[in-house]
Parts: C-alpha cells; structure tokens; sequence
C-alpha cells in the first residue's frame, strides 16, 4: 500500500473500463445498424384483420375478400417485372394445385404493372387461380406492400396469419395454409428473395 | 375629431376648402386601396381551395418516408408507390379527413417506419433526447478537458520539484539531512524560476503556479522535518506526502496516457474490423436500378450467390456495356446453376459481339438444350447463323421457331425479314423446318414446364416417373437424361436435357434433341433415362436413378412411351 505505484496503477484499470463502457455500446449500435436492412419495414398488419377490398379479376369477374369470410385465403401480390415473382410463379401454381380442393382460396393481386404484361405473366406460368390487377395501388397500400412479392395468409375470421416478403416455396404455403386453417398467427415474417416496389 | 377639425379650419378660416378637398381625396384613396385589395385578395381567396389540398398533400406527404427510395419523403420522391400515396392522401383529404387522420392510416399500414419524425415516445423518444444528451455530455467533457489541460500547465513547472521530492530515501541516509539538501535544491530552483519569469520566458500565471507548488513543497519538507527523527531509518511521512505529490502530478499526467493510447489503438482495431467486416457482408452491388444496396447473411436476403441474382448483375452490366463484369457474373451463375439458358445465351451475345461465332453458337446451343423455345438463344443462334451464313437451313429453322413465338413487333419484322432472305438462299433441304412448337415465350426460367406438345411425327412421347419405393431418392439438384439410342446399338442419337425435373413428367424427345444435326431422328430406337445427381452425363455416381421403356425397341413417332425410373445405380 505503501508503494506509489500501487495507487496509480489503479486508475488505468478504471479508465479503461470507463472507456470501454462508453464505445462498447457505440460498436454494438454500429453492428446492430449494419445487421439490419434498413428498408426492410416490419408490418403492423400481421395479426390483425385483413383490409377489406374489391379486385376486378382478368376474367372480368368480382371478388370481394368480405365475401370469402370462411375461408382460408391465400393472397400474393406481384408484378410482372419482378424477377422473384417470376421465380415463385411455378411453386405458387404446384402450392394451388395440392390445396384447391381444400376449401382454400388462392388470390393474385398484381400491382404496378400494365394489364398486357400481366395476362402474359399468368399466361407464361400456366396459372390457373384467380388473379387480379390492383392499378391505383390502394390495396397495395392498405396492406403495406413494400417488396414484392409478398405473401398474406388470412384465417377463416378474416385475420392475417403470416406474412411472407419474397419469394415461397410451395411448402411453405402448404404448412402456412395450415397453420392458418387451425388460427395459428406467426408474428415473425418469412423472408425469401424480394426487391422493392418502385 | 372632426367637430375639432371643423372648428380649426373655422379658426384658420381658409381651411374649410381644404378640408373638403383632403376628404374627397381619402375617401377616394380608401376606395382604390379597397378595390385594389380586392383585385389581389379575390383571386387568392377564389383559389384558395385547390391550392390548399395541393399544399396540404404535399405537407404530408413531406412528413412521410418513401417506402421504395432510401431517405426520401413521400412528397420528393419519384417513385410509383409514392405518387399513389400522394393520390390517396389527397383523397382523404377530399373525404374531409384531417392531416393526423391520415398520417395515423399510413402509421397502420407500414407501422412508425413511416414517419420520417419518429414519434417520441420508447425508442422514438430515446432519439428525440440522445443528441441533447450527447451535446450535454459533450460541453462538460470539453469543459473537463480545458480544465484539467489548464491545470497540468500551471502544475508543470513545479513537476520537476515535485520528482525531485518523491525520490525516495536511500535507507542508510539521515532523513533530515536529505530533506534539508532537498529544500535547498528547491530553493535554487525557485529562482531560477524567478530568473526565468524576469527574462519574459514564463507568464505571470505559470510563474505564480510554479512558485506556489514549490514553496508549498517546501514548507510541507519544513514541517515533516520536524517531526522526522534524527535517526529514523524509514522517513514514511515524506514518502506518503512525495507519493501524494505524485500522484497528483507526474503519474496523472504520465501513466495514464500510456493506457489511453492502448485504449485507442484498441478501439481503432476494433471499429477497424468491425467496419471491414460487416460494411463489405452487408453492402452487395446493385444488379440494377431497382435492386436495393443491401444483401448477405446479415439482412437475410442471401442472394449474391445464386444464379438468379448472378444473372441480374451480369445483364445489368451487359446493358452497362461493361462485358469483363458480365462474363464473371454469368459464369458463376453458371457455376450455381449449370442450367441457367440465359446466362449461356448472354455469355453467347457476349461472344457473338466479340466475333467468336462459334464459341457463340455453343453457348446458344447449351441454352437451347435446357430451354428449346429460349427467345434470345433462338435469336442469337439464328441471326448469327442467317449473318455468317454458314447454315441457312438451320438459320432459318431456328428463326422459324423463333417467330412463331414472338410478339408482333419491328423485331419480328426484321425476324420475317431474314427467313424470307434464307428462303431465297439455296438452302440444304436435307432437314425440312419444323414446324414450331406455340408456346408463349419465357424469358427466366431454366425448368421447362411439362407441356403437352403438339402431336408430330418424328417424336417420341411419353411421361417418365419414380418408382414409389425411390421417391426418397430424388434428389432436387439432379439433372434428368432422356436418352434415344439405335436400336441396333451404338452412341446415342438424341438426348434430352432436363433440369431439376418434377415427377410425373410429360416429356417429348425430337429432331431438336438430335445429337448432331444432321443425325436422323427416325426408325427404331431404345429409350432410357437417367436422373444424374450432378448433372455431368459423363460420370456416374452410385445413387443415380435409371430405368427404360418396357417396350423397347420404339418405333419414332410412337406416343405414350411410359418410363419408370425403378434401378439405382
């Protein structure tokens, strides 16, 4: 105790904590920053009910998503300039086929695209459920669409169950149409490839 | 006012003209004021409400982050999305809905994302308070600092003495004799600090500091001499009054700095690495304008390294006319999926423009074994083809088979144009053109869709599935082979190519599938197909799938040519 370096040497030790107690937290800030997307927004919808709204099909039919109380309803948005969309055609279309005799509706709501282009798209895949154009893009709005393609699972209450920005595999909409069927709400979203809207 | 008025210009007695006069020209004043305030307020006030929704569209749409373009407002942004928010906003509005109505209806929608003033309240507040705190923080700290700097100054002088002081006594020396040689040094160096001041190399204030540290040191000497023995061995009071000294001086100012430039050199490798690391996982080129910055491990969107996103930088460089970044990135596209038609078929373009047209046609041809209707391959293939005119007749076939595809166009007129020069060329009339398959065109996709084909006659068809008992067994990289050989042996004359293949699968092996083209696709032939876990035809791994036509030998042309994959290899 008595020896001057002991008492001095305490105080570096102190300031190095000191010190690190005021950058570590700045790193960890840094990292956390950098590990997330920061366009990636977190919907509020999930869990809530679904937005009601009256699609004009490609057949010229109407379909209003209050008249599908009852049913699990599985709802994609897309456009035909997205190559994700694209990828996920065939494993949306494979999905429809396994479920489509099990009370379950599959619905296509293109956005941001022109009416040829999208005949064309659901042309191209073969895709044989019922798709629709949302051009004023107010449905998309209403369900926070950000990236695309995104992917809303709704129970038979009318509640969102899931919801999936980019790219499905078909799996995953079969276990997510399941889920949906038992009212399981998954308030983590799926992730897959996607890109934004423009 | 006026009756004074009117008693003044009495009393001055000229003045009531005057008056009159003055009272004409105010009323007269007041009424071009009015009528020119009318003039400019009227046309404000007429337009008053349309102006006002555009103006309130756009304050809050200001007020609200584009959910498409980094960092931009609703209002400032080009974007579609955005415009159809300004849309709606402006709707809302007409609907008779207030600014806090509609912002609450978008916070619904994308959540307090949205806001570009994040509201303040949990988080939000934390980054409402945080710079206040930091600039807070900041000025004490300054003003630490400058304290403690202006301190270290003025104590600097006397830190010699203060060294001087602390050396510690040697055990055999008599402690008072030492302090009293102590002090006298102290003395000597007082005036030379004196010296010094009056030579104009010290200021007033270092100065005083220096002479109040010394001769407080040495009265602090004088007093511990007085109560240090003669003769005692350890003198501690001048040890512990030396260390104190010390402590405040020459350790606070020397140690210390020696830690914090451990703690710098720390903090920089640490932040150095950090950056490194993380900046280049997170940050991936854009494949194009509307790709976004961010990608890898850390967001979840691992894509650099799958041939779709590959295949989207490659062509968003192709376009940029940057060929050498091209190139790399259809070839590790190619190198993720071996079956990516367009990464070959550009790779093929990339060739064609270079004027390797026999390198091109290979490429265009391996993007036509995985997708027969391939546009751009059919293209590429067709128009190099019809230019070196090095084949007329598979020029014309492949052009033939790509205008039934097309959409009507100035490309397709253009298309027309070449079949109708290779019809008049004299072409080798050994394979007729085939008719084209109608199938609408595809652009993305390496997995060709089962399609029923249109009958022919020099086809074979049929679906090819898995044994029950093997469905375990397929594995979902595997390449499928549908192989035709004669039926008198030999090397194979027709293969096709099947990429990741779905069971049960239509297939239709044709002249198209031909090994070499001027190979006939006719008579009898054995069918068989293998599915190849790595898609190389040339090797065979334990685990392959294969079976054949139960039938076999097929008569080409035959329809209904069932294959069951029931052998493992």
């Amino acid at each position: 105790m008595d020896d001057p370096q002991s008492s001095g040497a305490e105080r570096p030790w102190r300031r190095l904590i000191v010190t690190l107690a005021a950058i570590l937290p700045l790193i960890g800030i840094l990292a956390y920053g950098f590990y997330r997307d920061p366009r990636y927004i977190v919907s509020p919808i999930v869990g809530r009910s679904a937005p009601s709204f009256a699609l004009t099909l490609f057949d010229g039919s109407k379909l209003r998503l209050d008249d599908l109380r009852g049913k699990v309803v599985f709802l994609n948005f897309w456009a035909s300039w997205c190559p994700p969309c694209r990828a996920e055609a065939r494993e949306l279309e494979a999905a429809w086929k396994k479920l489509k005799d099990k009370d379950v509706v599959f619905l296509g709501v293109a956005i941001q695209d022109s009416e040829e282009n999208a005949r064309a798209f659901i042309k191209e895949f073969a895709i044989t459920y019922p798709n629709g154009m949302d051009s004023s893009g107010k449905i998309n709005i209403d369900y926070g669409v950000w990236g695309i393609p995104e992917s809303f699972f709704i129970d038979a209450e009318g509640r969102i169950t899931y919801k999936h920005v980019g790219g499905i595999g078909s799996a995953i909409v079969v276990a997510k149409v399941d889920e949906a069927r038992r009212g399981i709400v998954s308030a983590k979203e799926g992730k897959g490839d996607y890109q934004s809207v423009r | 006012m006026k009756k004074v008025n009117f008693k003044l210009q009495n009393k001055i007695g000229l003045g009531h003209f005057k008056f009159r006069i003055f009272h004409f020209s105010f009323c007269n004043c007041a009424l071009v004021f009015a009528l020119l305030l009318s003039l400019w307020v009227l046309p404000a006030a007429l337009a008053a409400q349309p102006q006002d929704l555009e103006e309130q569209t756009r304050a809050i749409a200001a007020e609200l982050r584009c959910p498409v373009c980094q960092n931009n407002s609703v209002a400032d942004s080009p974007s579609e999305l955005a415009q159809q928010m300004r849309a709606l906003i402006q709707e809302q509005l007409k609907e008779g809905k207030s600014p806090a109505e509609i912002r609450a209806f978008f916070v619904s929608k994308y959540g307090d994302w949205v806001l570009l003033a994040p509201p303040a309240r949990g988080v939000g507040l934390l980054l409402w308070l945080l710079p206040f705190v930091a600039l807070g923080g900041g000025i004490l700290g300054v003003g630490w600092l400058l304290r403690r700097w202006a301190k270290r100054r003025a104590v600097s002088p006397g830190a010699a003495a203060a060294r001087d002081a602390e050396i510690p006594l040697p055990e055999s020396a008599n402690p008072r004799e030492y302090l009293e040689s102590e002090r006298e040094r102290l003395k000597a160096e007082l005036k030379e600090l004196e010296f010094d001041f009056q030579a104009g190399k010290l200021s007033q204030a270092d100065y005083d500091a220096g002479k109040l540290e010394m001769e407080t040191l040495s009265a602090l000497m004088g007093k511990r001499m007085e109560t240090v023995p003669a003769r005692a061995i350890p003198p501690k009071p001048a040890r512990e009054s030396a260390a104190r000294v010390k402590q405040t001086t020459a350790v606070a100012a020397r140690s210390p700095r020696t830690w914090q430039i451990v703690g710098g050199a720390v903090f920089l490798l640490v932040f150095g690495i950090t950056v490194g690391v993380f900046l280049t996982q997170s940050l991936r080129p854009r494949a194009g304008e509307q790709d976004m910055m961010t990608g890898g491990f850390l967001t979840g969107t691992q894509s650099s390294g799958d041939a779709a996103s590959l295949v989207a930088q490659g062509r968003a460089a192709f376009e940029r006319r940057e060929y050498a970044p091209a190139i790399e990135a259809f070839k590790k596209a190619l190198m993720a999926d071996p079956n990516q038609p367009e990464a070959h078929a550009y790779l093929g373009m990339i060739l064609a423009q270079a004027g390797h047209a026999e390198g091109a046609i290979m490429a265009f041809d391996k993007a036509l074994a995985v997708h027969p209707d391939f546009p751009m391959a059919l293209w590429g293939k067709g128009m190099l083809l019809y230019q070196t005119k090095s084949d007329p007749a598979a020029a014309r076939e492949t052009l033939q088979k790509l205008a039934a595809i097309m959409p009507p166009g100035a490309e397709k007129v253009e298309v027309e144009k070449a079949i109708a020069d290779l019809g008049s060329m004299p072409a080798d009339t050994k394979r007729p053109a085939q008719s084209a398959p109608s199938k609408p065109a595809s652009t993305g996709s390496a997995k060709p869709v089962e399609k029923p084909m249109p009958a022919s006659s020099a086809k074979l068809q049929g679906v090819i599935e898995v044994d029950p008992k093997l469905k375990s067994k397929v594995e979902s990289q595997a390449v499928l082979f549908i192989i035709a050989r004669p039926a008198g042996g030999g090397p194979p004359i027709a293969v096709k190519r099947i990429a990741r293949p779905t069971f049960p699968l239509a297939y239709s092996l044709g002249p198209e599938d031909a090994m070499s083209p001027d190979a006939s696709f006719s008579g009898k032939v054995v069918v068989s197909a293998r599915l190849d876990k790595d898609g190389d035809p040339m090797t065979r791994e334990p685990g392959n799938l294969s079976g054949e036509y139960k039938k076999n030998p097929v008569e080409i042309g035959s329809a209904k040519v069932e294959i069951v994959l029931d052998q493992v290899q």
